[in-house]
């Protein structure tokens, strides 16, 4: 079924090696193999590499799908996203967002975009959803933030295990769920300043944020 | 670059995908100006990846990638990034200035977009207030997000310049005043309507910046 001689051609291969050899950057921040097969997908339409994307991403989706009430188009869900992935892949370069970073705007993107479809009612959409929601990167080219970046999903992945339970409840509800601050504060029956300050916390503690200037 | 920001929890809801098309309009038209704040959604992002990735599993049905192969044969990858988008432009489809405004009373004038944006609660109104024009006094009885799209104004909490990001709720009262020698045009999301604190109380729908 997956073919390897279906993959890119290796002269191609060295030449890219080459290329990312050159860039400064690269001893300071690793990839993470994931974006590593997210390039050989955009670059060389390498069909392994993709399905080994989709058999590490594809069940996370599914269950981020259904945990958003698409339990019924949850296979839907993961369908199109990866096909976005697939069309999307040359446009994404790991200097600018880690695989998993990027990935999740895909599917959230996706998950919006089919909740919009599922509404729509007599008015078109003037506004199409990646014009609304970002995807990291695609419009710009800032190699000083791009190290950055790629430190701050290590340093969430490395720090999320140290959140108080009722912290990371919040965030995860308000992430995987997809529940306004104030729907989580309806369902835990907790006031809604309780769950703002639960997330500053929290944000404060991954120093995912630098202190808002307004507050 | 701008002065003023969305705060982390609005732009956590942008990140989560929670925030109804209007909000997420006026975060990505600041986004699009401020390499500040994308920094900030990057984290987030991150932030939204690694949660996801510590979630429960869920195996895909038999033949599930097999489907998806089938379909990239008519999908071929892009060649090169989509046009950049724009859409504000793709929103009002001409100059700021041309749209047509109506005059609300002294230096005022609104468009009501709302039917733009279907199936949501959300007010969503375009004001013009005319270069050195001042607003009436008002406070706001629910929240209310305002970008600035050009010009500025300024009000008792400062200067507010364009791609500013401006929330207020009902503890703020307000005389704005447009300053510099553009009309002030601002994009404002209201999730209720405003109250006037001065003579205006009697009229509905004043310039709620
Ligand atoms: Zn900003």
């Amino acid at each position: 079924m997956m073919d390897k001689t279906r993959s890119a051609p290796a002269r191609v291969k060295e030449r890219l090696v080459t290329t990312t050899d050159q860039n400064p950057t690269r001893t300071d921040s690793p990839r993470d193999p994931w974006g590593q097969l997210l390039e050989n997908v955009g670059r060389h339409q390498d069909r392994a590499a993709y399905q080994a994307l989709f058999e590490h991403f594809g069940p996370q989706i599914k269950y981020y799908a259904m945990a958003n009430g698409l339990a019924s188009h949850a296979d839907e869900l993961v369908q199109e996203v990866f096909v976005s992935i697939w069309r999307r892949s040359c446009l994404y370069d790991w200097r600018k967002a880690a695989a998993s970073t990027w990935i999740f705007t895909i599917a959230r993107n996706q998950r919006i975009d089919m909740l919009r479809k599922m509404r729509r009612t007599r008015v078109e959409r003037s506004v199409a959803t990646d014009d609304l929601w970002q995807i990291p990167g695609e419009y710009e080219d800032e190699p000083v933030t791009s190290l950055h970046r790629l430190m701050s999903e290590k340093r969430v992945r490395q720090s999320l295990s140290q959140l108080p339970e009722e912290q990371l409840t919040v965030i995860a509800k308000v992430y995987m769920e997809n529940k306004s601050h104030q729907a989580v504060a309806d369902e835990l029956e907790i006031p809604l300043g309780t769950v703002k300050s639960r997330v500053r916390l929290a944000l404060n503690k991954l120093k995912v944020i630098l202190q808002d200037q307004d507050s | 670059m701008s002065q003023h920001h969305p705060d982390s929890l609005t732009l956590m809801e942008y990140s989560a995908g929670n925030l109804s098309e209007p909000l997420a309009l006026c975060v990505r038209l600041h986004l699009d100006q401020c390499p500040y704040c994308r920094s900030r959604v990057d984290m987030l992002d991150s932030l939204g990846a690694v949660l996801m990735e510590h979630q429960p599993r869920v195996s895909l049905p038999e033949g599930s990638f097999e489907a998806i192969l089938a379909r990239l044969d008519q999908t071929p990858p892009a060649s090169a990034p989509p046009p950049r988008p724009a859409p504000l432009q793709a929103l009002l489809g001409r100059d700021l200035n041309q749209l047509p405004w109506k005059r609300q009373f002294g230096d005022i004038s609104v468009l009501d977009i709302t039917d733009r944006f279907p199936d949501q609660p959300d007010r969503v109104v375009l004001q013009k207030l005319a270069a050195g024009g001042k607003a009436p006094a008002h406070t706001h009885r629910g929240n209310e997000t305002t970008l600035v799209l050009q010009g500025a104004f300024a009000d008792q909490n400062g200067v507010f310049r364009q791609w500013d990001f401006v929330a207020l709720d009902q503890h703020h009262e307000h005389t704005p005043v447009a300053v510099g020698c553009e009309d002030c045009i601002t994009l404002s999301v209201l999730s209720a309507p405003v109250r006037l604190t001065g003579r205006f109380t009697r009229l509905l729908n004043p310039f709620i910046r």
